[in-house]
């Protein structure tokens, strides 16, 4: 009789009725995992040694502080990338034998087989359009655009024989930023962010500023993405007006208290979404909206610059309420007092081509010098007197090169005077952390056409910097569709000893 | 006799077989001798030359063969009968002689071949592969022009780019830094429960630790650095910025002999902490930024060698 009870049309229907489509989805998904789990403890276990280098992170607590596999020199980065890319041949790489052959047509040999963005026909050489000098105790060559920056010349290290392979923006951009120029990889920060956490609880690991509110970078948010690490690593954009980051404050009449309550509601609901989908994005999601509430106090501190006395904004050429890359650079500097792990920050305008006028070596390159110069060289003095310059790793640089000859864009003689992208060479600096100072590492022809002498790869650079901060970048990997993906990607990287202190 | 007629003897037919090859053999030894060291070599007349350790050859010439060369001619492959696997094989050359004249960078195929524009088909290594650096071929070069010698030391040969130092990566070794940690481990885990974030390992490799209190600003004071104890011998770094720790602490930071870097940015502590650092041998950098800090107390450090950042007489 129990046995017909349990058969009953009636149950039946009532049994199938209590199914439905999400349970069956998740008994569906259940399954699939089992599957997966089934096979991946089937699968031959992973190399001695190999395990111990991989990072285990408990996806409910995903930014925890973990220490590097080995000492560090550099405990954060604070990234300035020049978008657009500024001429190493009005800056820093002195090319007096350009000069005597300005105006003169480039010869053959340099054009064959060589593609540019614009450049097309025979374009002339062209020499710096300003005046060099030497600088320092080490000596180094600088024009006069950055008289600021100039004044830490013995804390830079120049390397002259920056290459890529990419020569429009936002793949050359990617390149730099994550290793390749294709998007859907991890951005240097989100590995530096799922390698290491975040120090301070209260403040995203990885915080990305802009200097300006309508031009971003090419190649977009990608730039600070997480690839195909999990997404809690990517960088958090930030506003240096208003809110730093959009709906941190609470809206009017919701108070922290309201806002806790929410946010338990929508934590009970996600933890019994985790229960019955299993999937490791939903319990990032639970802590990335724990994160921002607890950055609701932080960030807003960390961001608020008008608590900086007046001399130290002027310092910086900073004005409180304004979107400026001198602003960015002391928010830049206090994130670093409250243990950022990687600060990126996008300055956009150096695409000197030519085109419009602001966009001419003589006259846009000039106007970004002088935003960017005073912050930078203030933000290099602060971290130096605070003495986080001796493990905090900065970065200066673009995404590629500019021609050592003018832009002649259709062949034409333009209007204002510009130069195309130039991947074959290039100049970046650092400083800080692990970095020797006062020096200049490589060096390219007499027209600053190509590398001559020791060419420093992206992935070069990469690996470097992922050694300064106590990674090997052989066994730093994440695996994804098959591969252990690494920042430097499957050609043959080196570390470039002779920048190392 | 009828046997014999019309036929020579057998020995002649030997002698002349033996006439044509040694003839032929002397020929191809007297137009190409790297053929001539080869058969040298075989019959034990010579001996096949070796590379000497820090020889410009084995320190700058062979990892560049190595890298750009050997997947075609070496071991596994030999492209022409070419090897470049091994100063001998070098000298000898390939199927169509010698690659090599020693002294004579004009005449040495392989020179001639590294220098064609990267377009031209006999160039080497062909489009596709990993091309010498200017700098590479100099090295080559300059080895040539000194005689291609196997034996010819690094120090001789001037002008040679400079050579690139390799970066050692430290090794991980995750089992002894557990075994380095494991008597304290319990008070680790105690402390990091109660000061969440403030305590970190070094690294995966070291069993020393990290002591970051300026997360907790004005909440940690002198009673929470005194909770640290058990942990002292082993802090490497401590950053007491922001924090209420005092001059009444000094005692402890003396406690701590393995420091080698000390942060007190806008802290509260005075000459009494400084004196006390001044004892540790390990200690290499300190910041004191906004700190009231005595010229007196810093210059004893600083003459300890210890690198000093911030106000102070610094500025």
């Amino acid at each position: 009789m129990a046995m017909s009870d349990m058969h009953s049309p009636f149950v039946e229907r009532c049994k199938l009725e209590a199914d439905n489509r999400r349970q069956f989805l998740s008994w569906g998904m259940g399954g699939l995992g089992a599957f997966f789990l089934n096979a991946a403890m089937a699968a031959p276990a992973p190399k001695p040694g190999a395990s111990a280098l991989q990072i285990k992170r408990d996806p409910s607590t995903p930014l925890t502080p973990l220490p590097p596999p080995f000492a560090p020199k550099a405990r954060r980065v604070i990234y300035l990338h020049m978008g657009g890319s500024p001429s190493q041949l009005d800056l820093f790489d002195y090319k007096p034998e350009l000069i005597k052959y300005n105006g003169r047509d480039c010869p053959d040999a340099l054009l064959k087989g060589k593609r540019f963005a614009f450049i097309t026909g025979i374009p002339k050489l062209m020499g710096t359009l300003f005046p060099f000098h030497q600088t320092g105790k080490s000596g180094a060559w600088m024009s006069d655009r950055l008289p600021h920056l100039e004044k830490h010349i013995d804390d830079l290290c120049i390397i002259k024989s920056m290459r890529t392979d990419q020569f429009n923006h936002a793949p050359a951009q990617l390149l730099m930023q994550t290793g390749d120029a294709r998007v859907g990889h991890a951005s240097l920060g989100s590995w530096v962010s799922y390698g290491l956490g975040t120090q301070n609880q209260n403040l995203p690991g990885f915080i990305v500023m802009i200097s300006s509110t309508s031009t971003v970078a090419n190649a977009g948010k990608p730039l600070w993405g997480s690839g195909f690490l999990p997404s809690v690593y990517q960088g958090v954009q930030c506003r240096a007006a208003g809110e730093p980051v959009l709906y941190l404050d609470n809206p009017k009449g919701v108070s922290r208290a309201q806002r806790r309550q929410v946010l338990d509601a929508v934590d009970e609901i996600n933890r019994d979404t985790y229960r019955q989908f299993g999937n490791p994005e939903t319990v990032a999601r639970i802590a990335q909206y724990e994160m921002a509430y607890r950055m609701q106090m932080e960030a807003s501190d960390a961001m608020d610059i008008s608590r900086e006395p007046k001399q130290v904004l002027a310092r910086y050429g900073a004005e409180p309420g304004k979107t400026s890359f001198a602003n960015n650079c002391l928010v830049a500097r206090r994130l670093a007092e409250r243990g950022v792990r990687f600060i990126q920050l996008y300055h956009w305008g150096w695409d000197s081509h030519g085109t419009p006028v602001d966009q001419g070596v003589n006259v846009g390159l000039a106007d970004n010098c002088r935003a960017t110069d005073q912050a930078t060289a203030a933000l290099l003095a602060d971290l130096k007197s605070s003495g986080l310059l001796e493990d905090t790793l900065v970065v200066w640089g673009g995404e590629f090169g500019r021609t050592p000859m003018q832009e002649n864009r259709g062949g034409q003689e333009m209007k204002y005077i510009g130069r195309d992208h130039h991947p074959q060479a290039f100049s970046i600096w650092l400083a800080g952390g692990g970095i020797k100072g006062g020096m200049s590492h490589g060096a390219t022809d007499d027209l600053g056409y190509e590398v001559v002498r020791d060419p420093v790869e992206v992935r070069d650079l990469h690996a470097s910097m992922l050694y300064l901060l106590g990674f090997d970048y052989r066994s730093f990997s994440y695996p994804y569709q098959g591969l252990d993906q690494k920042l430097t990607g499957v050609k043959p990287a080196r570390i470039v000893s002779d920048i190392l202190a | 006799m009828s046997r014999a007629k019309g036929y020579l003897p057998a020995w002649l037919y030997l002698a002349c077989v033996v006439l044509v090859t040694g003839l032929g053999i002397a020929g191809a030894m007297a137009l190409r001798p790297a053929f001539a060291n080869s058969v040298k070599e075989f019959f034990g007349l010579q001996a096949a030359p070796v590379a000497a350790p820090s020889s410009f050859y084995l320190t700058r010439v062979a990892p560049l063969f190595e890298a750009h060369c050997a997947s075609c001619h070496g071991e596994r492959r030999q492209k022409a009968a070419l090897r470049l696997d091994s100063v001998a094989f070098a000298l000898r050359g390939g199927r169509h002689g010698a690659v090599i004249q020693p002294g004579d960078v004009k005449n040495s195929e392989l020179m001639h071949r590294i220098t064609l524009p990267p377009s031209d088909d006999r160039a080497m290594p062909p489009e596709g592969k990993t091309p010498l650096s200017p700098d590479d071929v100099t090295v080559i070069r300059l080895w040539i022009a000194g005689g291609a010698s196997p034996a010819m030391l690094a120090t001789a040969i001037k002008g040679a780019p400079r050579l690139v130092r390799e970066v050692a990566i430290p090794t991980l070794d995750a089992e002894a830094a557990r075994r380095q940690r494991q008597v304290l481990a319990p008070d680790v885990e105690r402390l990091s429960r109660r000061y969440p974030g403030l305590l970190t390992y070094e690294s995966r490799n070291s069993a020393g630790l990290e002591l970051n209190a300026a997360l907790s600003g004005h909440a940690f004071g002198d009673e929470d650095l005194k909770a640290f104890t058990p942990l002292f011998s082993r802090l490497v770094r401590l950053d007491l910025s922001n924090t209420a720790v005092t001059d009444a602490s000094a005692r402890l930071l003396a406690a701590m002999p393995s420091l080698r870097s000390v942060r007190l940015t806008n802290s509260k502590a005075g000459d009494d902490v400084i004196a006390a650092l001044a004892s540790l041998k390990s200690l290499k950098s300190l910041t004191v930024t906004g700190s009231k800090i005595s010229q007196q107390a810093l210059s004893q450090l600083r003459s300890h060698g210890v690198v000093i950042y911030g106000d102070g007489d610094a500025r």
